[in-house]
């Protein structure tokens, strides 16, 4: 429900100096494997592995985490270790978890029912306490899912194994939320332990999930190695050792990938998708996702904040070269930014998909693009500049697409190519952004809350619009979201949805360039990921195994 | 003449500390007066709330002035304490320590390689006829166009990729293993220094071969090799040496290319990965760390030479 370039921005930095260096005989054989793929053709898990495994070595992409706690860190690495209290599935649908009941008493009290057989990597039982500090950990504004707790107004232990949360209104995203990161179950007798080195290489973690982190287990600079935790509820995993390093390199995880060095990989370049097409120790798994590549206003003055201005550039921008150029073909035209397969699976998807399906597709027309600069009356003289992470392929390809799409209408983009530090730092300091009129980013929805993440954009500032730089404000668009976030019933909530998206989708708070599925790389003797945009809230790797 | 030895050797220590002292303090407040700020590292991926980045300015003395900052840096590192990397939230020394290691395998094994190969084909160029030297003169006009990188693209395009000799990636588990890890990544690295050595060596042969002491040893009727050991090879050493301590100093901040290649955890990748992420009290570490190895081994390099042929001593104070 949120994320959005920090996290991604930052990750990538790490590539950033040589990956530009070493890529061209490898990655040429992609050029002729453009066919597009279906949507009916994407996988989001396979089939669950049968054979023990001693040491699985997999590649965390975006480099190492600087911590492991979940409410600071989105890295893949967590979901194994740290379950949620409800379980997101591959298909994005919502099952019990750690929480084997979630019923509403009434629609401002919620009553969780915890599983009485699970228990801490140290064999500790479980408890209702630990459920509330790990929620409570929510309600701090430095959470990372501090969005999700906004409308929380107590939580507390009503039995051994039961917690009853109170709302100051009803909150219809809540209980998705907890299929993420914001459900994340922890030991409160060890967290207050740990203190503030909770999550680092130092301080370690204690939680539930199918594999452990143990003392040591984390070489900072180099490896992280968890094991397989044998008296996990849901049974032992296959993998005994489940060992992350960090391959940040794209072109020399490609080729550690394919030689059979690593034997798997999240989000690998689209960019290599010749050489893992071909011959290799292993496959590229295609499977659904909800991200997209976009890019925003991040000032509210001058032309970038006028949303005819951005209509235009959506309109000079041909989506399907941009899905050929940048992600090699593994992507697909996406109208706004939420997609179909966020909410796919919700009660109320029949809704979302109509409201969806009425929404303007994405198109080409120079002519129109140039009227609406005209009518806006911005001044467009000067130049306009748009901030991406540096070295980062994909945005460097993106940067020069909004900049030769600007010029055949008329408007000069200049572009700002940031050390991930800095582009990080615009995030949150206001500071940061001066001089700067777009950010491109790379942002996904990791639970089926639909409107958290266009929130973040659209809404005022104090309501949650934390990106919401350019200070759009829209009374009727405010009005319906909020009524969507606290309505009732799922129906309800979908349909108030639908008609905000109807005013701030063509607004294009976010200009949705596209949508990239999520590529998976995994040896050709293994089975039973999860490959799908889930990895980032469900133990992707409960399943993994030997054929 | 011992006498002379010593007091060079005090003269370069004091040389050392003083270029230790100047370059740190030059590396810390250039890092600090870089464009940026630490706090996104520092937050560590929590979102920072005005309260957070006030807290953690305050912890790590963000906004004492420069010099006082400095000051307790300094202390810290006499009193063996590096700092704390403000990513990984653990004691520098402990992130460095390791990846030095691997670092320092690299560099020794493409030391090896620099000096069988660049002195190798320097003394053939020098001894062996026209022939042999255009062939080496043609070798490491191409060995110098060739960077780092793109060695290392293809050498694992032939050895890694097609003929499946060696891994691609990763420092191994240490013992042979890491010896087979190195391999490419120091042939990759060292392309270009054994054409640079193979060059020096060739040109300072050449110099001393043509020399009068030489011309008069031959008249003399003293064997070939014996001259070439004795009046060539030895008068020509202190050149080579100087030039291969630079370059080996060299090597340690080149192998930041070679560890990304070949996904090695070395310094140089951790240099390269600490400055994007501004995780200052790492970069900070490895800088010193690299000066003082370039220091160092420069003083080695000249010692080497002064015990070799003591008159270079004589000869520098004189000029």
């Amino acid at each position: 429900m949120k994320r959005s370039g920090l996290v991604v921005g930052l990750a990538l930095g790490t590539a950033a100096l040589f990956a530009v260096t070493a890529c061209a005989p490898r990655e040429g054989g992609a050029s002729e494997n453009r066919a597009s793929v279906d949507e009916a053709q994407l996988v989001a898990s396979l089939p669950a592995a049968e054979n023990p495994v001693d040491e699985v070595v997999w590649s965390v992409v975006e480099g190492e985490p600087a911590t492991l706690d979940p409410g600071s860190s989105a890295t893949v690495i967590i979901p194994n270790l740290c379950e949620n209290l409800m379980q997101l599935q591959p298909d994005f649908s919502i099952e019990p978890g750690v929480a084997q009941n979630a019923e509403w008493v009434d629609p401002v009290t919620l009553k969780l029912t915890l599983r009485d057989d699970v228990t801490f990597w140290d064999g500790t039982p479980l408890t209702a306490d630990d459920v509330v500090y790990s929620l409570q950990r929510g309600q701090n504004p430095a959470s990372q899912w501090y969005a999700a707790f906004v409308l929380v107004s107590d939580i507390a232990k009503t039995g051994d194994l039961e917690v009853t949360i109170r709302f100051n209104a009803p909150d219809s995203t809540f209980l998705d939320s907890l299929a993420g990161g914001g459900g994340a179950v922890m030991s409160k007798a060890y967290g207050e332990q740990a203190g503030p080195s909770l999550g680092t290489s130092e301080g370690g973690l204690m939680c539930t999930g199918p594999y452990q982190l143990e003392a040591g287990g984390w070489k900072p600079g180099s490896e992280i190695v968890t094991t397989a935790n044998e008296s996990y509820w849901g049974g032992a995993p296959l993998v005994q050792k489940l060992k992350y390093v960090f391959v940040t390199d794209g072109s020399t995880l490609t080729t550690a990938l394919t030689e059979g060095e690593i034997d798997g990989a999240f989000n690998v370049p689209p960019g290599s998708r010749g050489a893992f097409e071909g011959d290799g120790a292993g496959s590229l798994i295609v499977g659904p996702s909800t991200a997209s590549f976009s890019f925003g206003p991040a000032t509210a003055e001058g032309p970038a904040a006028s949303p005819a201005i951005r209509q235009a550039l959506s309109l000079a921008i041909d989506r399907e070269k941009y899905i050929d150029t940048v992600l090699n073909g593994l992507g697909e035209v996406q109208k706004t930014i939420v997609p179909p397969f966020t909410f796919n699976q919700t009660e109320a998807s029949a809704i979302y998909q109509a409201g969806y399906d009425e929404l303007a597709a994405p198109e080409v027309d120079l002519e129109r693009a140039k009227q609406l600069i005209a009518d806006s009356g911005e001044d467009v003289s000067a130049p306009l500049v748009v901030a991406i992470p540096a070295g980062a392929k994909e945005f460097q390809q993106t940067a020069a697409i909004i900049q030769s799409a600007g010029k055949s209408i008329g408007l000069d983009i200049e572009i700002n190519e940031m050390q991930p530090a800095d582009f990080g730092a615009m995030f949150y300091d206001p500071g940061a952004r001066d001089g700067i009129d777009f950010v491109a980013t790379q942002g996904y929805i990791e639970t089926p809350t639909v409107g958290g993440y266009p929130s973040l954009f659209m809404l005022p500032e104090d309501r949650g619009g934390v990106f919401n730089w350019s200070q759009y404000s829209n009374d009727e668009v405010t009005a319906l979201m909020e009524a969507s976030r606290t309505a009732a019933d799922p129906q309800t909530a979908a349909e108030e949805f639908v008609a905000a998206q109807r005013i701030f989708a063509p607004d294009q708070l976010q200009v949705t360039l596209a949508g990239s599925y999520q590529l998976t790389y995994l040896s050709d003797e293994l089975t039973g990921a999860t490959t799908s945009i889930a990895i980032y809230s469900s133990p992707w790797a409960l399943h993994l195994g030997g054929k | 003449m011992n006498g002379l030895v010593l007091r060079t050797l005090i003269g370069r220590l004091g040389g050392l500390l003083l270029t230790l002292f100047l370059s740190s303090v030059v590396i810390f407040s250039a890092l600090l007066l870089t464009p940026g700020d630490p706090i996104a590292a520092l937050a560590g991926g929590a979102k920072p709330t005005p309260e957070l980045i006030t807290q953690i300015r305050a912890e790590y003395h963000l906004d004492d002035p420069i010099w006082s900052r400095y000051l307790q840096w300094l202390g810290g590192v006499f009193t063996g304490d590096f700092g704390r990397s403000f990513v990984y939230k653990t004691d520098v020394i402990d992130l460095v320590a390791p990846r030095f290691g691997v670092t320092f395998q690299l560099v020794l094994l493409t030391v090896a390689i620099i000096l069988v190969f660049g002195v190798g084909s320097g003394i053939l160029a020098a001894t062996r006829g026209p022939a042999v030297d255009r062939a080496v003169a043609v070798a490491t006009s191409l060995g110098m166009a060739l960077p780092t990188f793109v060695v290392a693209i293809l050498l694992i395009w032939i050895f890694a990729k097609s003929l499946g000799w060696f891994p691609v990636f990763g420092e191994g588990s240490g013992g042979w293993d890491r010896v087979w890890h190195l391999i490419l990544p120091a042939v990759s690295l060292s392309v270009m220094f054994i054409a640079y050595i193979s060059r020096v060596t060739r040109s300072s042969l050449v110099a001393q071969l043509h020399s009068e002491h030489v011309e008069t040893a031959k008249v003399r009727g003293i064997p070939r090799g014996r001259i070439f050991r004795v009046h060539v090879f030895r008068n020509a050493s202190p050149q080579i040496l100087a030039i291969s301590g630079t370059t080996v100093a060299g090597l340690f901040a080149a192998s930041a290319i070679a560890e990304q290649a070949f996904g090695l955890g070395g310094i140089g990748s951790l240099l390269t990965e600490a400055a994007a992420r501004k995780d200052l009290p790492v970069v900070q570490l490895v800088s010193l760390l690299l000066v003082a190895i370039f220091v160092v081994l420069n003083a080695v390099a000249d010692l080497l030479s002064a015990l070799i042929d003591p008159d270079t001593i004589t000869a520098g104070r004189q000029a």
